[in-house]
């Protein structure tokens, strides 16, 4: 009896870990399914490398290389502007700070992650965009910047945890020996903990990079969603707001619907990739 | 220390002073801002009263939002913590091999990158077009259920290998079967744990739209009857009255209740974390 309560606990155990591998199976099948129908009409290079995106058009003006290049150049900018920001201060909260204050700033920072993004895209419209639109006296406040600066507050907290984590481990092993000899904190911040905690700082931008392409809300509400080649301060379009915005409108089964589809699974491929990347940088970590 | 260095060494302070004060300015700015501007719309009308007037949300409340967010957020925890908890279960007592447990961890790091809007999509096709559950509470609630799982998955297992080697070492000793020792050792030592890692991310479930526009939340709905009605939602009604420019001062008030909202389930997940840790 008891061996039989035994197996069944086993059993259920494994078949729901089973299910929850398999989800992810089941969903990149299932978006590579409801694209295959597009895929047959236009040659997937064909999609990724033309210019124009018009649903209303044939399906050759379906096509997605601006919005791509939109993605990308959205997060490279917040990286550029997160990453000095987020390693600056995850040096000052592992090696400058007493615990009690370092659980506050932690909880802080945990609150920075759990605004949901939706608010964020909500103040960058009513701050950021106006702020672009009234000091500087752009047509449009709405901009591949708007969205950089705002993905960059978004990322932070992701590149703070993973860069504060290792260094708080270099420095609680390096401290001692380092104040033995007389070396100033800050040297030995720049020679030891900086260089220690490269390959954290790496996979702090891998997985920016993966949060900032698959950002919605946030970015959709700033940066004016128009599938033109992206400059910086003019408007552009990403795949998630490109998804959000249009798949309402799209008539089911019609070639639009499963070109939206189909600019999902591309997002899906490109993030699958990076966070391969991520899992390996993170394995070669050594904490 | 010559003088070169002195300026490096001179220039890496100001760097760290400016990004730690750049990132503290961020956040008083990003939660005063709400606090000063949403408080103005906050009174017990806008809390416990429907949405009304002409376009709807520009008058009255946010009350089924409201109770709609927790419905889904109840409904993504339940879905989320039986499917995570059993992974790490399985991860931790049951997987003797380490290249299968390195292709779990592989997959949920992959599932935890997928974007919210393609799970949306996803739940879109499959849930509210083949199972024809519809527009509803269900599919809503189970697509944030699977955005939130490897969130759960991570922080159950993390748990779970924290429990004293010592435990589990003197029941498998004493003969006492796997199954057993998960339930009367394991789980009463990691409970609050368990319950505080699934609070945040059922705060994160709340807080999220993109994976809900397309499978359940509308922008009026009543409080829901069945799993089977559309819901109202907190984000969503939020880039409704932006995103339209329905009303301003009302799109403050929900912000700021939803941020509310979540900084209470912060800090009671906060609260059981450093009290499980009392007890281990």
């Amino acid at each position: 009896m008891k061996n039989l309560k035994e197996n069944v606990f086993s059993l259920i155990v494994k078949l729901l870990t089973g299910i929850s591998l398999l989800l992810l199976a089941f969903i990149v099948i299932f978006i590579f399914k409801e694209s295959l129908v597009f895929f047959k009409e236009v040659s997937i290079f064909k999609f990724v490398s033309g210019r124009t995106w018009n649903p209303l058009g044939s399906p050759d003006k379906l096509s997605i290389l601006p919005i791509i290049l939109g993605t990308i150049y959205v997060s490279l900018i917040g990286i550029l502007i997160a990453l000095p920001i987020g390693v600056g201060s995850a040096v000052v909260l592992s090696s400058y700070t007493n615990q009690k204050v370092k659980r506050v700033a932690r909880s802080v920072i945990d609150i920075l992650a759990g605004i949901p993004s939706v608010v964020y895209g909500f103040v960058g419209l009513l701050v950021l965009v106006k702020f672009f639109e009234v000091k500087f006296s752009f047509a449009s406040g709405e901009s591949v910047l708007a969205g950089g600066v705002l993905l960059s507050i978004m990322m932070l907290p992701f590149i703070i945890s993973t860069c504060d984590e290792s260094m708080e481990k270099v420095y609680r092993d390096y401290s001692q020996y380092s104040s033995a000899l007389g070396v100033s904190k800050s040297y030995m911040i720049r020679k030891i903990i900086l260089p220690q905690s490269r390959k954290s700082i790496l996979a702090s931008i891998v997985l920016a990079l993966g949060r900032g392409m698959g950002e919605t809300m946030a970015v959709m509400m700033v940066i004016g969603n128009a599938p033109i080649m992206p400059k910086l301060l003019k408007k552009c379009q990403t795949i998630p707001s490109l998804i959000a915005l249009e798949m309402g409108m799209a008539e089911v089964g019609s070639l639009h619907y499963h070109a939206l589809f189909a600019s999902g699974f591309v997002l899906i491929i490109i993030l699958l990739i990076i966070n391969t990347i991520l899992y390996f940088i993170k394995k070669n970590i050594d904490i | 220390m010559d003088v070169s260095e002195k300026v490096k060494d001179y220039i890496f302070k100001i760097w760290i002073v400016l990004s730690t004060l750049a990132v503290v300015t961020v956040v008083v700015f990003i939660l005063g801002y709400i606090f000063k501007n949403g408080s103005k719309a906050i009174n017990m009308e806008f809390i416990f009263d429907n949405p009304k007037g002409m376009p709807i949300g520009s008058e009255g409340g946010v009350f089924p939002a409201i109770v709609g967010s927790l419905f889904l957020m109840a409904i993504a925890c339940i879905f989320a913590s039986i499917l995570a908890i059993s992974t790490a279960i399985y991860t931790v007592f049951y997987c003797k091999s380490n290249k299968i447990e390195s292709f779990i961890h592989l997959i949920v790091q992959c599932m935890a990158g997928i974007p919210s809007i393609v799970l949306g999509l996803f739940g879109y096709t499959l849930l509210v077009l083949y199972l024809r559950l519809g527009r509803s509470l269900l599919s809503a609630g189970i697509t944030l259920g699977i955005m939130i799982f490897p969130y759960i998955e991570v922080r159950v297992e993390k748990t779970l290998r924290e429990v004293n080697k010592f435990v589990v070492d003197s029941s498998y000793a004493l003969g006492v079967s796997t199954g057993y020792m998960i339930f009367k050792l394991i789980i009463p030592l990691c409970r609050t744990d368990i319950i505080s890692a699934i609070l945040l991310a059922g705060g994160f479930a709340m807080g999220a739209s993109a994976p809900i526009i397309l499978t359940g939340a509308v922008i009026f709905a009543p409080i829901p009857k069945s799993l089977s009605s559309p819901v109202m939602a907190l984000p969503f009604h939020l880039y409704i009255l932006t995103g339209e420019g329905i009303s301003l001062e009302k799109a403050y008030g929900t912000a700021l209740v939803l941020i509310i909202i979540l900084l209470l389930i912060n800090i009671i997940s906060v609260v059981l974390n450093l009290k499980g840790k009392e007890y281990r």
